[in-house]
């Protein structure tokens, strides 16, 4: 998995960049907010390293933006490639929302049209219409859980689900090798915070 | 499906499971020639024939794959191809077709043959992992979440298990294979629906076989394109287009595209232009021939969305390999369910480092990134010296921290203390390389760099919180001065 790698390597140096700028900032933060700042920072960090690539990067650099302090973090960690493409991407994402409710508005009007004609074989069509609403559903979570999901539609969804679920992957794993070494250097040497 | 495996078995599958194959004799050297084709037709003849003595429909929609992906191959000469054919709704390969021009009195009566055959060329033409898909997906999905208008056709037989015959009718037959359904293969298979002009090339050919024939395929496509089937040309492959015209020729049916793309224009123009861009967006450069089976809605919505589906269904397959334990998970509903729970975890996982890591770096100033770093390119968490051995901890000990965690991050001097004899367990089990001395003594340890931070006085105007593994941030900060 040499992309893996690669991406473990740029997520690494952006994220451990943001601490660094973080903690510059900030000195007396209590737990609660550190904690906040790190994982804000490993998630700009991800999504920076995809460049912008993904539209859930982009939609998880978007969203750390609105907040107003954090987008001076974000501008410092990210350069200057992704707050462009936010901007052009905005009146994107927006466009692709609509028109994926208008898709599903057609489908639904429709569908419901389809239904009712078909309401040959009751059972296998109610089977049916179980089915979908179920995956309905878990589309609708997942929409909710991949970051930017909301505005695309299923086959993209799944898509992004896939390159999400990667770079969580390797996020997951960088935090937590950082985190024991962290561990490992308070046992070992104590001053290593002095 | 054993077909899979065994292309090299099409000869002989031909023979064993075609008593209607009279062009056996005939098409085995056919399939030498193209041994793609020849591959996949033996796979999905193997297929055919066992789900199938007759298969007609079902191969049928399993076929419209192949006619649709091997452009090539439906170069056949479908002029060739006489009434008998027709009749039995054979489909000539593609592949094989190419060969057969001249035999085609020799065409297997079987119509299921005929669908195979084009199916096994269109698929070698190279979207065998669609194909595989729809393979896979058969089995795995019979009852599929699918629209139901696709499931409702008598001549759906196709779920899951691929090949049901779904009609008899020869040029239905042949509309039938046409039918791409989406992503399952089961929809692939569908060859249900009628088929008006939607023929793939290979089909129009087919039914050209004899001006009869393609007469009444043209007709009936004509009138179906207009009633029920919908013909979304979906970009899939380059070659297809011409292929399909290619085919079309022999059976007069240049227009096999122009009457499908007609239907198709007018019925889904605008939304095939999404499909197309749609298509396109997904980094799929080829022309999806899809049709609508046969009593189904032919609009292009619902053909569109089959596409899509299966699209999806290929991505399913990636995701299948990326969650960890969802190789034998089926269906699109279990498959999301377990991706999303998959993203959960790993969303929870995130937040737990996060504290845990907020705990242990008061300062955040990670003097360890320059350590973290070097093991990370170097080793990728893999053994490296002492940070090896340690990293192996961490899968374990996250695994329980989670537990923790997850049980409450509010967690207090009372978990913390449950939390690290977990993690004192942990250590002495694991024990790795650096980790002997501490591991043997990992209950003082714990509570001694907890001391030891505290006095250092690390960070006075931040509470200092040792390896508390997140879960008791509030207690022990307030606990120490």
């Amino acid at each position: 998995m040499h992309t893996s790698s690669k991406l473990t390597k740029e997520f690494t140096k952006k994220w451990v960049k943001g601490l660094q700028i973080c903690c510059s900032s900030k000195k007396n933060m209590d737990v609660l907010e550190r904690k906040k700042k790190i994982k804000l920072c490993a998630d700009i960090a991800l999504a920076s390293a995809k460049n912008a690539t993904t539209s859930w990067s982009i939609a998880l650099i978007s969203e750390a933006k609105k907040e107003g302090e954090n987008e001076i973090l974000v501008d410092n960690l990210l350069g200057p490639e992704s707050p462009f493409k936010q901007q052009k991407t905005i009146p994107l994402m927006s466009a692709c929302h609509k028109r994926v409710r208008s898709k599903k508005i057609l489908k639904r009007s429709c569908s419901v049209g389809q239904r009712m004609k078909k309401m040959g074989p009751p059972k296998s069509n109610l089977a049916i219409y179980i089915a979908k609403t179920l995956v309905k559903k878990r589309t609708q979570v997942l929409q909710r859980l991949v970051p930017g999901g909301e505005s695309m539609d299923e086959f993209s969804l799944i898509k992004e689900a896939l390159d999400y679920i990667l770079s969580l992957r390797v996020q997951v794993d960088v935090m937590r090798s950082l985190a024991h070494a962290a561990e490992v250097s308070n046992q070992s040497d104590p001053n290593v915070f002095g | 499906m054993a077909g899979d495996d065994d292309p090299t078995s099409l000869s002989s599958d031909w023979t064993f499971n075609n008593p209607n194959d009279l062009t056996n004799t005939s098409s085995n050297p056919i399939w030498d020639h193209h041994p793609t084709n020849s591959q996949n037709l033996g796979a999905f003849c193997d297929m055919n024939m066992q789900n199938n003595a007759n298969a007609s429909s079902s191969s049928l929609g399993f076929w419209k794959g192949n006619l649709v992906a091997p452009p090539r191959n439906l170069d056949m000469c479908w002029g060739p191809t006489d009434t008998a054919i027709k009749r039995g709704g054979m489909f000539l390969p593609p592949a094989a077709s190419a060969m057969l021009p001249h035999s085609s009195s020799q065409f297997p009566a079987d119509s299921g043959f005929i669908e195979r055959a084009a199916r096994l060329s269109s698929f070698s033409a190279g979207s065998f992992e669609d194909v595989i898909n729809p393979f896979g997906n058969l089995h795995e999905s019979s009852l599929s979440p699918y629209p139901s208008r696709r499931q409702v056709q008598p001549q759906d037989g196709f779920v899951g298990n691929g090949f049901k015959s779904a009609s008899s009718e020869g040029s239905k037959e042949m509309a039938r294979t046409v039918d791409y359904a989406t992503n399952d293969g089961h929809q692939r298979i569908q060859g249900g629906s009628s088929f008006s002009g939607n023929n793939l090339p290979g089909e129009t050919e087919f039914s050209g076989g004899g001006d009869e024939n393609s007469n009444e395929g043209l007709g009936s496509k004509k009138r179906r394109s207009d009633q029920d089937t919908d013909y979304n040309h979906i970009k899939r492959s380059p070659q297809t287009p011409s292929e399909v015209t290619k085919n079309s020729n022999e059976g007069q049916q240049n227009g096999e595209n122009n009457p499908n793309s007609v239907a198709n224009a007018n019925k889904s123009s605008g939304k095939h232009g999404k499909q197309v861009s749609h298509s396109s967006d997904a980094q799929k450069e080829e022309y999806i021939h899809v049709r609508a089976r046969r009593g189904q809605a032919t609009n292009s919505h619902s053909l569109a969305e089959r596409v899509r589906r299966e699209k999806i269904s290929e991505r399913m397959k990636f995701l299948q390999d990326l969650v960890p334990g969802c190789n034998k998970v089926t269906g699109k509903a279990v498959m999301l369910d377990e991706i999303i729970n998959y993203v959960q975890s790993l969303q929870r996982q995130v937040e737990f480092l996060s504290m845990k890591l907020a705990t242990v770096n008061p300062r955040m100033d990670f003097n360890l990134e320059g350590l973290l770093k070097k093991d990370i390119m170097e080793s990728r968490f893999g053994p490296s010296g002492s940070l090896g051995a340690d990293m192996a901890m961490p899968y374990t000990l996250n695994q329980s921290q989670m537990a923790i965690m997850q049980g409450g991050i509010s967690g207090v001097g009372r978990s913390s203390d449950a939390v690290r004899r977990t993690v004192n367990s942990h250590l002495v089990s694991i024990s790795g390389g650096g980790f002997k001395d501490p591991a043997s003594q990992a209950p003082s340890t714990w509570d001694d760099e907890l001391h030891n931070i505290v006095q250092m006085g690390l960070n006075p105007s931040t509470p200092i919180s040792s390896q508390n593994l997140g879960s008791t941030p509030p207690g022990h900060l307030k606990a120490e001065p």
